[in-house]
């Protein structure tokens, strides 16, 4: 296990080309997230969340500024196959099974010759709740499922940072409880650093040991919310009074967030 | 019971076509030779048997050679376009234009290059196959979704990795609705190109049978070639039915 900082994000800047114009995805980010934390990063469409993701993914290049993931740049912890990324769709490939899915980050990019030691496949289908489900196809499945089938994948890397983008957005909401349930206890066994992106109140202040709350328009981080103390071994009984505490703390920031927008 | 039901509509569709086809034929009169009645048809078929068999065996033979050729290099230069932005730029709109060639124009050229051998009936019927089988796998190369090509990104899959375990099996719809306009397209390139010097085909057989006015005969090798089409499809259709198993959610 890393020590130290799974994330450094210094002044960061990320536009795109958009028909001619340049649009700022967000601008001026710092943020440090050390290594074992769970992080949800939660704001208003078109804050950059899920674009300040796919940049600690290499998914995306960043502007300006300095991005480290476990003190390298994000192409090399990615090459070394130490991350692992969860979509808002499951992403399964329809035509391999259950199990096949699982397998799917073993039998590509190099993964012999990172050695690195992977998990069990069978063992880790058994841990999302889908024992007995190996030999089904994704379209057999219901999509909270598919979705643990994801995470399952997501987990056969051992991976050192789990960057998840809305993983349960098009659930209902007692399927998304009880998956953000398993999901807490899949961090505590496999002490691995997470970052979550949300829109959903209560599942920020229900997952994170820190809250970001990001601002569009341009997009930007607003505050870092730490729950350390209020949430003592990122344990929290969702109908607690600390819990309805949180949920309003976090919906007047990001009514904040909101009424700039308003205002801009 | 639900299955000899779904069967029986459209065989009950074909019989009550037939029944027009011979009440039309005796009613008017209409001379064997214009027309013959659908009973003569299949005595003819009967009877005419062992020559109607000889004659398939080379066209079905330029067919599926066609068939195969044409598949192969249609899913070979796909592959290569999808690779290669600077070829299938220049290359693509070529192969569009190439296809507007009626291939009953284009068929003297291939005999005059590659002579009167089987090689030519083949290159013909695989001419003709190639462009919708093309068009298909590039459209099924590419129906591979942002998030499939980031998962494989953030994996650091090679372009190879994501072709034969992405891009590949994700084709394979595409791929089979190729394979199904190209089973007939084949038998069409195959009889077109024996209408042009040879002596033996199913498309000798028809010009010769409506010279001759040899009317049933004619109709039975409309019927022997439609068959041999039938059979590629069916075995295509059953290919599909056992390699492509999943659905899109």
């Amino acid at each position: 296990m890393d020590h130290g900082l799974a994330i450094a994000l210094t002044d960061l800047e990320v536009s795109f080309e958009r028909d001619v114009r340049r649009v700022v995805a967000f601008t001026g980010v710092s943020l440090q997230a050390e290594a074992g934390r769970f992080v949800v990063l939660i704001g208003p469409s078109g804050c950059g969340k899920s674009t300040l993701l796919r940049v600690v993914a290499d998914l995306l290049a960043a502007g300006t500024g300095r991005v480290q993931v476990f003190g390298k740049a994000p192409a090399q912890v990615r090459e070394a196959r130490r991350i692992s990324f969860v979509f808002q769709d499951a992403t399964l490939l329809p035509w391999r099974s259950v199990l096949d899915n699982v397998r799917l980050p073993l039998q590509v990019g190099n993964w012999r010759q990172v050695r690195r030691n992977n998990r069990q496949p069978e063992e880790l289908i058994r841990l999302v709740g889908l024992a007995g489900r190996e030999d089904a196809l994704p379209h057999e499945l219901s999509g909270g499922q598919r979705q643990r089938v994801s995470i399952a994948r997501a987990l056969v890397t051992n991976p050192d940072i789990l960057l998840m983008d809305e993983p349960f957005g098009a659930l209902d909401e007692i399927t998304r409880d009880r998956l953000n349930d398993e999901l807490l206890r899949i961090w505590r066994e496999t002490k691995t650093t997470i970052v979550f992106v949300t829109h959903s109140l209560s599942e920020a202040a229900f997952l994170g040991q820190s809250v970001v709350v990001m601002g569009a328009n341009p997009g930007r981080i607003i505050e870092e919310i730490d729950l350390d103390v209020r949430k003592p071994d990122n344990r929290i009984d969702r109908t607690s009074a600390e819990f309805f505490a949180i949920t309003s703390q976090l919906r007047a920031v990001l009514e904040r967030a909101y009424g700039d927008r308003a205002a801009s | 019971m639900r299955v000899s039901a779904t069967w029986l509509w459209p065989i009950s569709g074909a019989a009550s076509l037939f029944a027009l086809w011979w009440g039309v034929v005796v009613f008017f009169e209409v001379r064997p030779f214009i027309a013959p009645n659908p009973f003569a048809v299949i005595s003819a078929l009967w009877t005419n048997r062992s020559l109607l068999l000889l004659n398939l065996v080379p066209t079905a033979t330029e067919a599926l050679c066609g068939f195969l050729l044409g598949n192969l290099v249609a899913v070979t230069l796909a592959t290569v376009f999808i690779h290669s932005a600077t070829l299938r730029r220049m290359y693509f709109p070529v192969a569009v234009i190439f296809n507007t060639i009626p291939i009953i124009a284009l068929s003297p050229v291939l005999i005059l290059l590659f002579g009167l051998s089987v090689a030519s009936k083949v290159i013909i019927a695989a001419v003709i196959c190639l462009f919708p089988t093309l068009v298909n796998m590039i459209r099924g190369f590419e129906s591979v979704s942002a998030s499939e090509l980031e998962l494989m990104h953030v994996m650091s899959a090679s372009r190879r990795e994501v072709f034969f375990r992405l891009r590949l099996p994700r084709s394979m719809p595409f791929l089979f609705a190729a394979l199904r306009i190209a089973c007939t397209t084949s038998v069409i390139g195959a009889i077109v190109s024996e209408w042009i010097g040879t002596d033996t085909g199913i498309g000798v057989l028809i010009i010769q049978a409506t010279f001759d006015y040899r009317t049933e005969l004619l109709y039975a090798a409309i019927v022997t070639s439609s068959a041999l089409a039938l059979a590629m499809f069916g075995t295509v259709a059953l290919l599909e039915h056992l390699l492509v198993r999943w659905r899109t959610s």
